[in-house]
């Protein structure tokens, strides 16, 4: 696996939720983010299979309420740098 | 080890048979907003349903397509010694969905006839069965029915549903040869712990009269179902082939359940299969469960030239459970599709 940066992070984020990466900020909420919905929720489980093998189960996804959530998910499995 | 490889049968023709309303996603999910209904078009690739209306069941969708199949074999309704209908549509709790279809062929009393309560992974373990009966000798001619009408158990407020789901039956002939070149594997499999990602919780005896009616509707948790299916499709598909000393190449389709397009597609590129060899049927289809196997077929491989295909077959979903089969068409065995006639 190759970590990727914060900003790589938020770039996949903006991709899976179609939302402007100039929008997206660690305190964003998922409210405030329209394509943070179901279907979002699959892109981004997706994505994380597909670059990193990671399971995001259907449960912690559902626990994630801001974009810093998913940094940290992504920082517990050891797939973002610094 | 839930493998299997049994030989000395083959098969004899498949028939499909959808019913005759066409729903354009487009105008159906109007209710829904155009941006949400473009984005469930577009990510579960489904633009046209064929949906069954409350007078067209799965036994009718079946009986037909069996029907067909009989015809063109040339089967004599007292030839077939054994029926098994996969559903989880039937028309009664009982008696069962298969003892009125073998009325409704004409079929003979020295028939073994009975339902299974699969869903998506059904066509596998349908054909498992057939293939199970043949081997241990006695039958000769077995009849494998596969139906559902999931668009008539959806939530019409559940978008994620609603759009999803077209309708459809199959019959499957298969026929004793006694040649052992005649031969097929199987993986079959099932995580019962999953059973509520994808569920109906009301109108059985567990709860027959539920306190909130979208419990009588299908209930789909899509993020657990999503990572179930990118957890076990890979590992079934490498380890049937392992298992059958088979290598993707040696593989001419993979027949997929067409569950959504964004999932199959993710399932293609995660297994590295050829795209070109996992034909798609979802924009003109949707997912029909478990029959949509082979529908797939009817629908891409009647015109697929004058050799033998191996195909491998793949289903997956409520159970959960999931199985695959590998077996060889032959290029003159007939695929048959067609529209319910009212």
């Amino acid at each position: 696996m190759i970590p990727i940066t914060a900003a790589e992070a938020m770039a996949m984020m903006s991709e899976c939720f179609m939302e402007p990466v100039e929008r997206l900020t660690p305190e964003l909420c998922r409210e405030s983010i329209p394509g943070w919905d179901s279907m979002g929720a699959l892109m981004l489980i997706a994505e994380i299979d597909e670059r990193f093998q990671i399971e995001l189960s259907a449960d912690e996804s559902r626990t994630m309420k801001h974009v810093s959530d998913v940094l940290a998910f992504l920082a517990k499995h050891g797939a973002l740098a610094g | 080890m839930s493998f299997s490889h049994l030989r000395g049968f083959k098969v004899a023709g498949i028939s499909t048979c959808v019913p005759p309303h066409t729903v354009d996603n487009l105008e159906a999910g109007k209710d829904f907003g155009a941006v949400e209904v473009r984005k469930v078009v577009s990510m579960a690739g489904v633009r046209f349903r064929q949906v069954a209306g409350p007078d067209i069941t799965s036994v009718d969708l079946c009986t037909a397509a069996a029907q067909r199949l009989l015809d063109q074999l040339g089967w004599a309704p007292e030839s077939v010694t054994g029926l098994i209908m996969v559903t989880q549509s039937p028309d009664y709790f009982l008696p069962s969905s298969s003892c009125i279809v073998h009325a409704r062929l004409g079929l003979g009393v020295h028939c073994a006839t009975f339902d299974v309560g699969l869903g998506c992974s059904g066509y596998p373990y349908g054909l498992y069965l057939g293939a199970a009966m043949l081997s241990g000798g006695g039958h000769q001619r077995i009849l494998v029915l596969h139906g559902e009408t999931p668009s008539r158990f959806v939530d019409p407020s559940d978008h994620a549903t609603t759009l999803l789901f077209g309708d459809s039956g199959s019959a499957t002939a298969l026929e004793h040869t006694g040649d052992a070149q005649d031969e097929a594997w199987f993986g079959l499999f099932t995580d019962g712990s999953g059973a509520e990602g994808l569920i109906i919780r009301g109108g059985a005896f567990r709860d027959p009269t539920p306190a909130d009616p979208r419990d009588l509707r299908l209930h789909m948790d899509g993020a657990s179902i999503f990572n179930f299916t990118i957890k076990r499709v890979p590992a079934m598909i490498q380890d049937t082939l392992a298992y059958a000393g088979l290598t993707v190449p040696d593989i001419d389709a993979f027949i997929f359940h067409q569950s959504n397009r964004f999932i199959m597609k993710h399932l293609v590129k995660k297994c590295e299969l050829p795209e070109d060899r996992v034909p798609f049927i979802l924009e003109d289809m949707g997912n029909c469960g478990g029959p949509s196997v082979p529908l797939t077929m009817t629908r891409t491989l009647a015109q697929r030239g004058d050799q033998p295909m191996r195909l491998m077959l793949l289903g997956y979903g409520v159970g959960l459970s999931w199985g695959a089969a590998i077996m060889t068409l032959d290029h003159s065995t007939p695929l048959l599709h067609h529209t319910y006639q009212e």
